[in-house]
């Protein structure tokens, strides 16, 4: 398996937010994390990316342990709820971040940002500021900016919650694009089901600390706490 | 002739601003200002020329009060940027921002005489090292609670995603935290000058007169009842805080557009 959590437990004083998660993961496939807010699921990304500390367990990532690995030597990123790019930099000079860090040249930078602004039709954008673009614009950069960097794993926490519903379907869209593309093994949080079922070649929904995983979208569909059921019995009753 | 109402108020406004500075300057430059003359009787700039040349001790005061001063905002701003950040995101955020408020609760002058006893055990007192530190007491906790409010949970998630993209915190601090604050800095580091270079209780106090800040020297002409030096002290004291405004304005005003 790419990814293998194995027992992973977390608390904040009394509080247990994970109890015992464990999660298998192909390469190349998404893994779409259903849950209502404050269940954990952002806590579990935080722990995979290492910017948080899981109290125990652990974490192989293409069979290394990477448990007790720095941020920065994980190679994983994170996206957040917002675009969060870099407020003193341009389009291009975000999507570039990650390259500077690993001192590419001047040039390599050039040709792989174009490359890259042009695969999430940004190419009108390059120069722009981050206040001058639309939310959905904003997160293709920062999609860019992670992809770049060509991450093993892509952690994503609910990129598209801020988005009004057109920007949201469009970012779907591109998103399953992308990730069909650069062959992306990511793990996706949400609490919109619907976009949870789009999003996710596996499923999963998490419930008080405790990560539930299906075999298949069916087996996903036909248990009566994912909610999918009664979302059936309301449309088909309009 | 009719005057509108809001330039009549505007022209009052700026004339009140402008007229104690007016003043001052033509203090400085007259040789004798007596009542019931409404302009000075002579005008010149020799009293200017003195003051640097001869033994006057303006220019040196001059000199200590801009190291002072200078001295103090860079050190409160960037230790009050770190110890800030520190503050804001540990668990007892308020019981330390309340220690912060501390010297604020006490005037300077209360504050230096409950300090002057260190700061005489230390050798400190009546050195410029010593006065540098009395006002470090006032404008590092002040630096501090200005930029409390910086660190957000923005800020930690513009820290983490660096450190995800394979940076390292000096580098987020570099690339993304200090770009992010720098209006906040500039206002900081130009508050804590002028903190420093008005500054009076703390330093006549643990000073002892030795170190002759511009404001110790206002006071000394007062006392000595000479007033057109007093009044070119004042220009002195007056004109370069006016011209960081000017500076501080501009700048702030430019990275806002």
């Amino acid at each position: 398996m790419f990814l293998h959590l194995q027992h992973i437990q977390k608390g904040y004083g009394t509080q247990q937010v994970l109890n015992n998660v464990t999660v298998q993961l192909p390469a190349q496939q998404t893994l779409s994390i259903l849950g209502r807010s404050g269940c954990g699921k952002s806590t579990l990304l935080k722990i995979i990316a290492g910017i948080e500390m899981a109290d125990s367990g652990s974490i192989y990532l293409n069979t290394k342990d990477i448990t007790h690995l720095k941020p920065a030597e994980r190679n994983i990123v994170y996206l957040f709820q917002e675009a969060l790019l870099f407020p003193n930099m341009n389009v291009f000079e975000n999507i570039s971040f990650g390259l500077r860090i690993r001192k590419k040249s001047e040039q390599e930078i050039k040709k792989q940002v174009n490359e890259m602004v042009e695969s999430l039709s940004l190419g009108d954008h390059i120069s722009k500021m981050p206040h001058q673009l639309s939310g959905g614009q904003k997160q293709r950069v920062a999609f860019g900016r992670a992809l770049i960097i060509q991450p093993p794993l892509i952690l994503l926490d609910e990129p598209f919650s801020n988005l009004d519903v057109e920007a949201r379907t469009n970012m779907q869209g591109l998103y399953k694009q992308v990730a069909k593309q650069y062959r992306l093994t990511a793990l996706f949080v949400t609490h919109d089901l619907k976009e949870a079922l789009i999003m996710g070649d596996q499923m999963s929904y998490m419930q008080q600390g405790q990560l539930q995983l299906y075999q298949n979208k069916q087996d996903f569909m036909n248990d009566e706490k994912t909610g999918v059921k009664n979302e059936l019995v309301f449309w088909n009753g309009l | 002739m009719t005057f509108k109402p809001r330039y009549v108020s505007i022209a009052v406004i700026t004339l009140a601003c402008i007229t104690p500075v007016l003043v001052l300057v033509l203090l400085s430059l007259s040789q004798s200002w007596v009542y019931p003359k409404v302009i000075p009787g002579r005008l010149s700039v020799s009293q200017w020329r003195e003051a640097f040349r001869q033994n006057t001790g303006i220019a040196n005061s001059l000199y200590i009060t801009l190291l002072l001063a200078a001295a103090v905002a860079v050190i409160s701003t960037t230790s009050g940027f770190i110890c800030s950040k520190w503050i804001a995101y540990h668990k007892h955020k308020k019981r330390l921002l309340l220690l912060a408020y501390l010297p604020f609760v006490l005037s300077p002058v209360i504050l230096a005489v409950c300090l002057k006893f260190y700061f005489i055990k230390l050798n400190l007192a009546g050195t410029f090292v010593g006065v540098l530190l009395a006002q470090l007491v006032i404008a590092f906790p002040y630096s501090t609670i200005f930029f409390t409010g910086f660190w957000n949970r923005q800020m930690l998630q513009y820290e983490q995603l660096v450190k995800t993209l394979g940076g390292s915190q000096g580098y987020a601090f570099k690339m993304v935290i200090v770009p992010a604050a720098k209006p906040l800095l500039l206002i900081c580091f130009f508050q804590c000058f002028l903190i420093a270079w008005f500054e009076y209780g703390l330093t006549s106090v643990i000073g002892y007169g030795k170190v002759p800040t511009l404001t110790i020297k206002v006071y000394q002409f007062v006392t000595e009842a000479n007033i057109y030096y007093a009044a070119l002290s004042c220009c002195l004291l007056v004109l370069p805080p006016i011209l960081l405004l000017w500076i501080n304005k501009r700048i702030i005003f430019r990275q806002v557009k």
